[in-house]
Parts: C-alpha cells; structure tokens; sequence
C-alpha cells in the first residue's frame, strides 16, 4: 500500500513539473505569436468553437421555433462545428407530429425545399430535457458525474461560444415549454460563471423571440457581443406560413439572418459588423439589437467564422519531442476481488406454504385486533354508561 | 333560512302532538328521501363530502382492510381508525343500509337537540320541541350530506349526544363522546373548554344576567385527566386495529398539514393551491391557530353560559376548520333555534338568511360551471365558498352580538346604547 | 357600554357636518358619534328610493343598449394553436361531383319514402363503400306527445398515426333546422358529409379520429346518438349502443344545407339550456369562411339589410328615411334582432340546432347553416370551407378554453364580454334587493302605517326601526312561500301529463282560472292582513332578487328576461282596499305570472318537449320559480 501511495505522488510531480514547463514564459510568447500572425484580419485567440442552440418552445404551432433553431444547427455545421461541438436543445416534436403533411421533415422556407431535419440531426437536449436547469447546467458545465459527454459544453479558456436561443419571451424572459421561464439575470449569471471558470474566450449570443433585446441588458461578463430581434416592447414576427404545413415556418430575424449566411464560407472575410449592416428593419419588421461593449474587439475585425465556423489556425511546426509521463492504472485489476459477496444460502429459503400460512394468521390477527378494538370500545361506553 | 322560520316564537298555539309522534314523521319523511337516487347522485360531492368524511373513501378503506392492506399506507383513507373498527365488525357498509343508519343518526341527533332544549329550559316538554326537530332534520345543509352518507353527519350526532350529556351533567359520557369527536375530527378540540366549563356550571341561560364564574378552576382537573384517559384509550383501539401508528398522520396529520387539496366549501383548499411551497408550512400554521385563538375569548366573555360559548365556538369551528362539508356550518345555524331568547337582539337576521341563500344557490351552481359544464374555472367556485364563508361569519358575528347585548336589556326610547 | 340619553330634538335636521362642528369640542365623542351615525343612516333612507329608481332606470336603459354598435368589440382569436384559414385546401371539382353523385342518390330515396332504417342502411353502405368502419343505431323516445323513433348512421376515420384518444364530429342531420325541423330536408348537407368522408380519407395528417354522423330526425337523433356515446341513460329512451367508438370528442360541426345553393354561411350556437360554445371555435370558423372560401358569414339567417338596401324591413321601415339610411341606426337594428334571437333562444334554454346538444357534453359545437339562395356558392365552397375549419380543429392540442363562454354575438364579428352586458341584470336584481330590505324594515315598525313612518324616517325622531321591533309574521309568510311552490311543482306535474297535453285548449284556462284564484284562497285562510302583506312583498322580492342575479352566470338570457318581467311588477305589489283596484292587479298579476297557458299553448307543448326529450329545464323553472314568484305577488295584492 505503501509503496503505491509514492508511486502516486511521483505520478503528481511528474505531471505537474511537465505542466509548469508547458507554460514557461517562452512557450506561451510562441502561443501569443502564433495567435498574433494573422491578427490583421482576426484577433479572437481561439482554438475551438462550440455552439449552444436553443428551441426553448414545444408544440406543432411553434413550429417556426423548431425550424429557428435547425436553421442555425445546419448553417453552423456547415460552416465546420462538428455535431460533437453542438449542443441543439430541441423540444422536438414538429418532424414527427401527427398534424405534420410531411412527417420526418422540418422546412423552414414556404417552398419546402430544403429539408432541415433530414437524417444527420443530433439533438441533445429532447422534448421534457429542454428546461432552464440542463441549459444552465449545459452553460457552466455543472453536470451530475453520469451525463455523456455528447451533452456537455466541454469548453475552455481558448473556446468561442455562439448561443442561439428562440423561443417566446418577455421583457428580460424567455419561457420554456409553457412550464418555466429563464431570465436575462440567469443567462447573464451563468455567463459570468463561465467566465471565472474559464470556460470561454468570446460568447457570441443571439435571441429572437419578442422583446429579445431585453435579455442580453443584463450580461457583464466580458468578451460577449450580444444581438436579438426586437426592442423592448416589441414583438418578433414570423416570416413566412406554408400553406400545406399550415402553420409558419421561420421567424422573419432568423430567416434573414440565414439568408445572410447562406452568402458565408469557410474561408469567408465576413465580418460581425456585416452581419449587423445587414439587419433591414422593414423586412424583419422589428427593430434588431445589438450590443458590444463587453466585447473586447471592434466588430469589423471580427469574423463571422469566429463563431459559426470552425475555422482553426494551424502552423505547421517541427515536431517536439515532449517527454509524455507514462500512464499506470492507478489500481491493478487484482484488487477488485478482494471483496466477499454474501453467499446466497445465508437468505431463509423461501417456500410456498409458509406465505399463505402467513396471511391467514394475519387475516386472522387481524380481525382479532378489529375485534378486540371494538370490545375495547364497547368496554369503555359500557363502563361510561353503567358509571352515575 | 333556519333562522326565519326559527324565529317563530312559541306564540302561536302549537299542535298538542306528542313530540315522539312528530319525530317520527320527520324521520319517516326523511327516510322517504333516501328512497328517492339522491344519495347515489349526492355521493361524491366535493361539498357535501370532504376527503376526511366521504363515504366512498371509507368503503375503499374497509375493502383494503379486509383484504389484508394497511389502509393508511395509501393516500386515500384518511377516516379515523375508530370508523375501520366499527363498520368492519358490527356495522355494515352497504350503502342502502347505511344511508338508513345516517338518516336514523339524524333523527337521533334531532331528539338530543331537543333533550338539550328541554334540559337548558328545565321542562319535560314544551311546544317548540317539534320546530326544533323539523328545524334540525330539514335543514338542507344537514340533510344533503346525510344523503351522500358524509361521516360529518354521524359527526354532528355526537355532537348533539355528548351536549346533551354534558347538559345533563352527566360528565363520563359527555367526556368520552368528545374523545371519539376529537378523534374523529381533530378540530373539534376546540370545543373542549367550553364543555369542561359546562360540566362545572350549569345548561341554564343566564346570557341576560351574566355573571362571573362560580366554581374554581381546580375541579377542571379531574374532568380534563378523565377526558385525556378516555383520549389515550381510543388511541390504543385506534393503534391495536390498524396494527401500528401509520394512522396519526393520515387522519390527525391530514387535518394539520392538509395533503388533499379536493375542493370543498371552506377556505383552505384554494388558498393553498395558490401559495407559494415554501410559505405553505408558515400558513398552514396560521391557519390552525386562528382556530384557537378564540377559545379564550369566547370563554371568557360567556363564562355565565357554556352552552353558548359552545355554541359559538362550533360555528367558528365549522366556517374555519380545515376540512368542511356543509354539514358543519349547519349544525351552528340550527343550534339557533336553541336561544330564541337571543333573537329580537339580532341585528340583521334577513342579511345573514339572504347570504346563506346566495350562498346555497351558488355553490353547486359554480361547482357545476367549473367542474361539469367547463365554462367556469376554480376561481368561480371559490368565489362561492367566499360568500358562503361570508354568510358563516355573519351568522356567528349576530349571534356574538345578540348574546352580549341581551345582558343590557331591552332598549328603551330615547335612549341608546354604545360601546366605549 | 353605557346608555346616553340621545339629544331629541330639531337640531337632528341639521347635516352631518354642523353636527360635527357642534360636538367636535364636546366633553363626550361617544354621543357625536352616535348622532353622526343616526344622521348617516337617516340621510341614507332619504336617499334610498332615489338610488333604488335610478339602479332600475340604469339597468333597463343598459339593456336596451347591448345591440348598440358603440358597445362591445370586434371578434378575435385567443387560442394560440388553432391557425386558422393557413392552409391549402384541396377539395376540389371532383369531390363536388362525388356530392352530387350522392345527392342524386338521396333524391332518389327521398321521392321512394324510404323509411328511416332503409336509409340508414343506404348511409352504412356508401361510408363502407369508402372503406370505413360504419354501422347503424335505432332509438326510440318515449314522451307525453307520443313515441319518436329513428336510425341514424355514423361512420369513423380514425387518426391514421394517432392514438384515437381524441375525436372531431362532422354531423348532419336528414331534417334541416329550417323552421325548427319543420320537415325541410338536409340531403345537399348529407352529400357534403358523405363526400368530404371519401375525400378526408386521404389525408395522413389527423391528429385526431373524425366521426361522421348522419342523424335522422332533427333533434331526437343526435341526442340519441350522443347519450349513447358518453353512455348516459334516459327514462324514456330507448336505444342500440354505439358500436363504434372513438376518443373523447373535442368540437363538432354539423352541417346544415337544405337549398339548392347559398350566398352566405349563418352561423348558428345557441345550445340547450343557454350554454354556447367557445368563442374561439365561431372566430376562426369565420375567418376560415372568408378567407379560404370567400363566403360571407352571419349571425343566423339574418343577412345584413345593409348589403342588400332595398330590403329595408323590421323596425327601421317604420322610421322617417332620414333616420333609416343613419348608418348607426341600421346597425343599432340589425344587431337588436340578432340580439333578440339570441335570447329568444337562449332564454328559453332552446338549442338553435343540432350542435347545441354537444354543448352538455362539453363538446364546442356550430351549425354551419347555408342561407338558401340563388348562388353564388356550393358543394364546391362549403366543402373547401369545412375542409380547413377541421385542419384548424385538428390542430387543437387540449379543449378549447383560452376564449370566451359568456358572450353576446351582436354581429358576426362584433360580440359583448360578459362584463358589460351583465351588470344591467344585476343592478335590476339590486334595486329589487334594496326595495325587499326596505320593505321588511317597514314590515317591523310598530303599529306605524306608511306615512307616518316616512314622517319618522325624515327625521323628527332618533329612533331607528331596529331599536323598535315588532314581531313580523314570518312564518305565515314563509308557509304562503311554500304554498306557492308546492302549487309550482303542481302545475309542472300536470303539464307533463299526457292527458293536459292532448286536452291543452281546454284544460290550460282552467289551470289558469284556478291559479288565479289560489291568492284568494290563502288570504282568506290566513285572513290577516297589514305586516304581513309586507313581509311576504319582501320575501318576495328578496328571492326574485336572488334568482335573477344567481341565474345571470347561467344564462344571462334567461335572467334578463326575469329582470324585465319581474322588476318592476314585483316592486309595486301593494295590497289595496279599493274593490277595483285589486280587481285589476289581479287580472294583470295573473296575465303577467300565468298568461302563457292562455296565450302560449304552442310554447307549452315544445317546453315540454323539449323537457321530456331534451332535459331543457325552462319548462320546470318558470312553473317551480316563475310561477310561485308571480303567485306570490298576486298574494300581497290580495292580503
């Protein structure tokens, strides 16, 4: 036992003289120039992007939400964020409605012709699981020892964050499923967390729902460019209704916000200000927000694929020797049978008489207790009665 | 309702009917009414039958019992122990039986009602025993939940029985009853002083000449130790024939902690339905010491006559108590009729008639918009039982005033009189 | 507490504030305070009959506003998911040519007198030859008119990927509403049943069963089927049980097209016993028939004058023409006689179609009656208008509950909200309570008679009537209460009787002549007269009060009319001495409380219909609280 535990702390100090060299001043100047190289066109410093994606409506009319959210989970995984780095919280239950002309299918245009759902979606967060504590838990990472890591934000310091949440809302809520509400205090409080947590580089956020612009009033975490559809006050419009599904099938800010990425690309220059120059208040109908003061950098030298991309640079360098500390099994496999499991014949065997024998002594204890109760009651009014 | 036609004084020259004759017709006549499919309709009404009285939960209880289940394990059975004793020995449980069991228990309680009567006014009979009777036995708000077979029915029986003893004198039987009521219906508890105080007084009405109490309080004690024997006894019967405690906090628990939020006519359910979780322990707090915060006033203020404070005290209890049928605001109102000479000192007889008019109509009418028709919600019912609450506490508030204002006497012209 | 002489005297005409002034500085506020509460209540008598007058004139006044075109608001839609006219429909020249197959076909029945049965069967075939589970069902009803039998048939689509726990009604019945089920025949309805099954078949997308019911008779047919279905009994039907069953149903449309064509969709939702549907399921119905089918809806069969103006009719005709082209006029006129038929149906707890008997198994139901015309539309437009209300009923995901139950339908897209039409009933009911309550104060002051007492309560005197009681006769009144109500439960036990229904021209005046004299027969029996002529005016308009504002919730119809046949009458019930005097208020209390078995023997016979057959409760209402209400009045005029 002894001899183990030493063979542990050398695993710790190993490990940790390995780790405090990694981060000796020289390497990270090599990090910062490695960042810093194309830092004419982008600034972000990071390394990986993930996407939270959030339908935070259930039911066939809120199909618009449905297609919201899948709109943004094709255009993200389009532009490179692999289905791993995707967190779709999806009520789920448009493709497969019984009032649904095209059952398995989820379209978000009048014409039908691209099917989002097709046979490549993912969601992680389905139906009932798309409330306000596995957003939050999905957001700071708090998660109970069991869930996969397909459901996790497994982010870090050097990760950008795009977050899309659609749904119906109010000034500073947004409800989920009829049943609860999130508020713009959470979201913000969540992102703060986040951000002592190091689980963020940059958080890009986007709403669209009514009166979305009050949701992302209360953030002050920094590096978080926020945008939503509409003024307080204000409602957010559905685009278009296709007369055969016969209900609506996008929101009108969503929709053009697609449209716009639909003109991206991987190696697109695009940037957040020409997403923002893009807004056009008399088509979307309502009045598009934007916030960047927490953001750190100035909206034209963001790229677009800062957050919808997973475009991640890569330099190919001579390679370095690292000295890799050897990974022992901290137990061998001869310790776990060590334990004695109660053998079985300790149990009383169980036979077929004794439980019917039971009941009917039971049965009979029974009705002896009513019995007794009842002469014990009659005892009581009798002396009561018989007493002057 | 009870209250105008029991303002009828004895004026009138009465029928020279022997009592035992008219008391007869009544029950026959309300027996009559069990034959009509009332009591099968009546049921399971939320205000005729709360989840602690209902007679469809105590033959739910019954069954399980007898077939082996421990009734309380469940969350359906909440009747005391002491009723699982009774109807699953000597009593029966078929519903035609029964609804005739309940309704002879009505007319038992209307003939102590009366013996209460004769023994307050000291005569052997008198020409108002029929009204009293009729007044007892054709009450709506008595005779529905006899109909559905409510045990708040046998409730009020005893009620009246051990009053009667108590009015009496006789103090064993009228302790003993108070213990099966207490254990029947938590709540009454409340009722506990006022009787202890009969018992060391006398039933006779002394609300004109009131005057401090006579006997010392040291003669409570034995009375109250034979009350808490009488208590522990019933307790042990209760524990011997459900074959442990699970029973406390399903019968007595249920009335503290209030579990079942099925509707019923009094103000609880709704109420908490509404709140919040974590202000539910604080109100439910509240709520059951607002019932015993009137014991000692009321006390006081009527030492010269328990009867009356135990007659105040019940109709408090039955507007406030947590799980109420109609039955329980019914029994107070046909009490009236036992203090006719409280009555020209009412101040708004007709007001309080009219509320529980309103109040009567309301209520099933609201039950169905809410529950049947579907065009109503939870808040038009309890709206209803808002009134209904209201014509309680105006009742209980006239009969408070008229019982302290009798002590001054008649009013005089020229003069009033008022409060400093 | 302490007795304080009270300060009599001339100084208690003075208002409240001199009194106040007076003892501001005084030695006991116990005495100020008595005389300021013995002067409120004093200026509070003075005032009640001027208050009383004017909660009457407010209230009548209000009523007679409810059409008004100012009042009230324009229809909308409440429930998030029922989307109404988005769809495409596809009900095409086709599906009408299926119709017209089907109409031909009925035609041909019809002009063979084929029996009820023979026609069910042809029904069960065409829904099997479709491909659908159908069958048939007999009834019979047992009623003092005689015996009403029938057969009616049903077929069922169930939800092709749904569980079927829920279900949607398309009905119609082979008696069109024409006339009350006059004899007019429902076949173009039928067609439109029949094919819109064949054609409904072929969509995937029902979230719920949809049953197609083809009732025979008008009424007697459905409510046969419908009892069966939720397998509530009857004494006096007979019936098969429905083999085929589906979830619980949701909403219904029934379907009413007896002309050759139709230019306008009346609307019709009146169910038993005053209930209507949800406001959302007429809404979007609308919507859809204009939108989708671009045919124009009403309420009823009443086509707005406005549209056609040479047909000027009713009230307006009888206007300078001034007057008759003020638009507000118009439509202060047209929406009076939807009102009007409105109560007229309501009040009477009558069901304006078929649909109404979903209402008592909370089931939201119209009747889409097609106003017989000479075109423009057809099978081609209802078709396609039913089509999409169904798409829009199948979206429903619970009951529908978020819109209104209590309305008023001025037009069809303007409507009350109970909160501003109810209050006029319930301020009747007050003026009535506050007259009851003065009236039992009265009935208590001893040995005073009217004028002397309003002398006292003017003021020359402290004592309030309270502080003086006399014994009222309240027993006596309330035995005459309960007199009156047995003689109800009489009457209405002799109405449903099917000798009185045979012999109604003979037996009915005498029931009145008998009724009429009953006030008599108690007031010599009680031979007293005075307070207790008061007493029983005060019940009485206590209880008229009472029921008036309690049945307001029910049927507002129903309470309103009450309102207006009782408000007034009951409140001058005044016995007289003068012989003439008492003759005619017997003669016009007796016409008021029982003119209708005079008058009404046509009313009489349906009321009882429709109690036997239907359960409709306003026969048992007006003999078990009408009638005692209007005996009692006559009473106090007799005392």
């Amino acid at each position: 036992m002894l001899l183990l535990s030493f063979f542990h702390l050398f695993l710790y100090l190993s490990s940790w003289t390995w780790r405090t060299s990694a981060t000796s001043p020289d390497q990270e100047q090599i990090v910062r120039d490695f960042f810093g190289k194309d830092g004419s066109t982008s600034t972000s410093g990071h390394t990986n992007n993930w996407a939270v994606l959030v339908c935070a409506s259930r039911y066939w009319f809120n199909y618009r939400h449905m297609a919201n959210a899948l709109g943004m989970y094709r255009t993200v995984k389009r532009l490179g964020i692999p289905d791993s780095n995707i967190i779709l919280m999806l009520a789920d239950d448009a493709s497969c409605n019984l009032r649904n002309k095209f059952p398995g299918s989820v379209y978000a245009n009048p014409g039908r012709d691209l099917d989002l759902y097709g046979d490549n979606i993912e969601v992680d967060y389905r139906g009932y699981e798309v409330t306000v504590e596995n957003f939050i838990r999905v957001l700071t990472g708090r998660m109970e020892p069991s869930v996969p890591r397909s459901k996790r934000l497994l982010t870090d310091e050097r990760s950008n964050v795009f977050v899309y949440m659609t749904g119906h809302g109010g000034n500073e809520f947004l409800k989920f499923q009829d049943n609860e509400e999130i508020s713009a205090h959470d979201i913000a409080d969540a992102f703060e967390q986040m951000y002592q947590k190091k689980r963020y580089n940059e958080i890009f956020f986007m709403i669209d729902t009514c009166q979305a612009n009050s949701m992302y009033s209360k953030f002050y975490s920094p590096n978080i460019l926020a945008t939503g559809s509409s003024l307080v006050g204000e409602n957010s419009y559905s685009h278009k209704n296709d007369n055969d599904i016969g209900v609506a099938v996008i929101d009108a800010f969503t929709h053009y916000v697609l449209e716009f990425m639909e003109g991206i690309n991987k190696t697109s220059t695009k940037t957040m200000q020409d997403l923002f120059d893009s807004y056009d208040v008399s088509k979307i109908g309502s009045h598009p927000g934007v916030r960047s003061d927490l953001f750190n950098r100035p909206l034209d030298r963001a790229r677009i694929t800062d957050f919808f991309g997973n475009v991640a640079h890569v330099e190919v360098t001579p390679s370095i020797e690292a000295e890799t500390p050897a990974f022992v099994p901290p137990t061998t496999p001869g310790q776990k049978s060590e334990r004695a499991i109660p053998s079985q014949s300790a149990l009383p065997s169980l036979t077929t008489s004794q439980p019917l024998m039971d009941m009917r002594w039971l049965n009979n204890w029974r009705v002896a207790r009513a019995w007794t109760s009842v002469a014990l009651l009659g005892a009581l009014i009798g002396w009561v009665g018989l007493q002057k | 309702m009870t209250l105008m036609s029991s303002s009828k004084t004895p004026s009138p020259p009465a029928s020279t009917l022997n009592f035992s004759v008219v008391l007869s017709a009544l029950v026959a006549a309300r027996v009559a009414l069990t034959l009509t499919g009332l009591p099968d309709v009546l049921r399971d009404d939320h205000q005729l039958a709360s989840p602690l009285t209902s007679f469809s939960q105590l033959q739910e209880g019954i069954y399980l019992f007898n077939h082996g289940v421990d009734p309380y394990s469940g969350g359906t059975f909440r009747h005391s122990p002491l009723f699982l004793t009774l109807f699953a020995t000597i009593l029966p449980n078929s519903p035609r039986i029964c609804s005739l069991l309940w309704t002879l228990c009505d007319g038992l309680g209307a003939w102590a009602l009366v013996q209460i009567w004769r023994a307050r006014q000291n005569v052997t009979s008198s020409e108002r025993d029929g009204l009293i009777a009729a007044v007892y036995l054709f009450n709506p708000y008595i005779f529905l939940p006899t109909l559905a077979l409510s045990t708040s029915s046998l409730e009020n029986t005893l009620m009246l029985i051990l009053l009667m003893f108590a009015a009496r004198g006789k103090a064993s039987p009228a302790l003993l009853g108070l213990a099966f009521l207490v254990h029947f219906s938590l709540s009454s508890i409340v009722l506990l002083s006022p009787i202890l105080l009969l018992l060391n007084t006398d039933q006779f009405s002394h609300l004109a000449s009131p005057r401090p109490l006579a006997t010392s309080i040291r003669k409570v004690v034995p009375l109250l130790g034979e009350f808490v024997v009488y208590f522990c006894l019933l307790a042990l019967s209760s524990t011997l024939v459900s074959g442990g405690f699970a029973w406390i906090p399903q019968t007595w628990g249920a009335t503290l902690m209030l579990p079942d939020l099925t509707p019923n006519p009094g103000l609880w359910w709704y109420f908490f339905t509404e709140i919040f979780d974590h202000f539910r322990p604080f109100f439910l707090m509240v709520f059951t010491v607002h019932l015993l915060i009137y014991i000692v006033p009321v006390c006081i203020k009527f030492q010269h006559d328990a009867l009356y404070a135990t007659f105040i005290l019940l109709g408090i209890v039955g507007a406030f108590k947590a799980y109420p049928t109609l039955s329980d605001p019914g029994l107070f109102l046909s009490m009236i009729s036992l203090f006719p000479e409280i009555y020209p000192y009412l101040r708004h007889p007709i007001v309080t008639s009219l509320l529980h008019l309103h109040a009567f109509l309301l209520l099933p009418l609201f039950h169905h918009l809410w529950l049947n028709q579907g065009t109503g919600n939870a808040n038009f019912f309890y709206a209803s039982t808002l009134v209904f609450a209201c014509a309680n506490g105006a009742a209980i508030i006239d009969c408070l005033w008229a019982g302290l204002r009798i002590a001054i006497g008649k009013p005089v012209e020229g003069y009033s009189i008022v409060q400093e | 507490m302490e007795a304080e002489e009270a300060n009599q005297g001339p100084r208690w005409k003075q208002s409240i504030s001199r009194l106040r002034q007076k003892f501001k500085g005084g030695a006991n506020a116990n005495v100020a305070r008595l005389r300021r509460r013995k002067a409120m209540i004093s200026s509070l008598t003075r005032r009640l009959p001027f208050f009383k007058f004017a909660l009457f004139v407010v209230g009548y006044i209000w009523m007679l506003a409810i059409p008004s075109p100012r009042l009230g608001r324009g229809t909308y839609i409440d429930e998030n998911a029922l989307q109404p006219s988005q769809v495409n429909t596809y009900w095409n020249w086709g599906d009408v040519h299926a119709a017209d197959r089907y109409l031909e076909q009925l035609e041909a029945l019809r002009d063979v007198n084929s029996t009820s049965e023979q026609r069910a069967h042809f029904l069960e075939t065409e829904f099997k030859k479709l491909g659908l589970p159908a069958s048939t069902q007999n009834y019979n009803f047992s009623s003092s008119a005689g015996l009403i039998t029938g057969t009616n048939a049903y077929a069922l689509l169930g939800s092709p990927r749904g569980a079927g726990t829920e279900a949607m009604v398309i009905s119609a019945s082979w008696l069109s509403r024409t006339g009350e089920g006059d004899g007019t025949l429902n076949l173009r309805g039928i067609s439109t049943v029949l094919a819109l099954a064949g054609f409904l078949k072929r969509y995937s997308l029902w979230a719920k069963d949809i049953v197609f019911v083809i009732s025979d008779g008008y009424l007697d047919g459905m409510h046969a089927w419908l009892s069966e279905y939720h397998g509530s009994t009857h004494k006096n039907l007979q019936s098969d049980p429905v083999e085929l069953t589906s979830g619980v149903i949701w909403t219904a449309l029934n379907i009413d097209y007896p002309g050759h064509s139709f230019s306008h969709l009346g609307v019709f939702f009146e169910g038993l016993n005053g209930r209507l549907p949800n406001q959302d399921l007429l809404n979007s119905f609308q919507r859809i028939s204009r939108n989708t089918g671009h045919v124009p809806v009403t309420v009823y069969d009443h086509i707005d004058p406005r549209e056609a103006p040479q047909k000027v009719e009713g009230l307006v005709s009888n206007l300078p023409k001034i007057l008759q082209d003020n638009p507000e006029i118009q439509a202060f006129s047209y929406q009076a006689k939807n009102v009007a038929r409105h109560i007229g149906y309501q009040a009477r707890g009558r069901a304006s179609g078929v649909h109404g008997l979903f209402h008592e198994y909370r089931i939201d139901a119209i009747t889409i009656f097609a106003i017989p015309a000479t075109g423009p539309h057809g099978f081609h437009a209802i078709g396609r208008i039913v089509e999409s209300t169904l798409r829009t009923m199948n979206n429903l995901l619970e009951r529908l509950h978020a819109s209104f139950f209590f309305f008023i339908l001025t037009d069809h897209d303007r409507f009350m909200k109970i909160g501003n039409y109810l209050p006029s009933a319930v301020l009747i009911s007050i003026a009535m309570m506050i007259q009851g309550l003065q009236t039992w104060v009265r009935a208590g002051w001893k040995g005073e008679d009217e004028t002397k007492l309003n002398e006292k309560q003017d003021g020359s005197s402290g004592v309030t009537p309270t502080q003086q009681p006399k014994r009222r006769p309240v027993g006596r009144a309330l035995a005459i209460m309960t007199v009156a109500h047995l003689v109800g439960l009489v009457v209405f036990t002799a109405l449903t009787q099917r000798l009185f229904i045979e012999n109604i021209q003979l037996l009915a005046p005498i029931m009145f002549i008998l009724l009429a004299t009953i006030p008599f027969i108690m007031a010599n029996t009680i031979g007293d007269t005075g307070p207790l002529s008061l007493v029983l005016k005060s019940f009485n308009l206590c209880l008229a009060s009472t029921v008036i504002s309690i049945i307001t919730v029910l049927n507002f119809s129903l309470a309103s009319s009450l309102a207006v046949f009782l408000g007034i009458p009951l409140s001058i019930t005044s016995s007289s001495s003068s012989i003439l005097t008492r003759v005619i208020k017997t003669a016009l209390y007796s016409m008021l409380g029982f003119g209708w078995l005079l008058l009404g023997h046509r009313e009489i016979l349906s009321a009882v219909h429709d109690w036997e057959v239907l359960q409709v409760w306003f026969a048992p209402f007006v003999c078990l609280v009408y009638v005692p209400l209007a005996l009692q009045a006559l009473t106090v005029c007799v005392l």
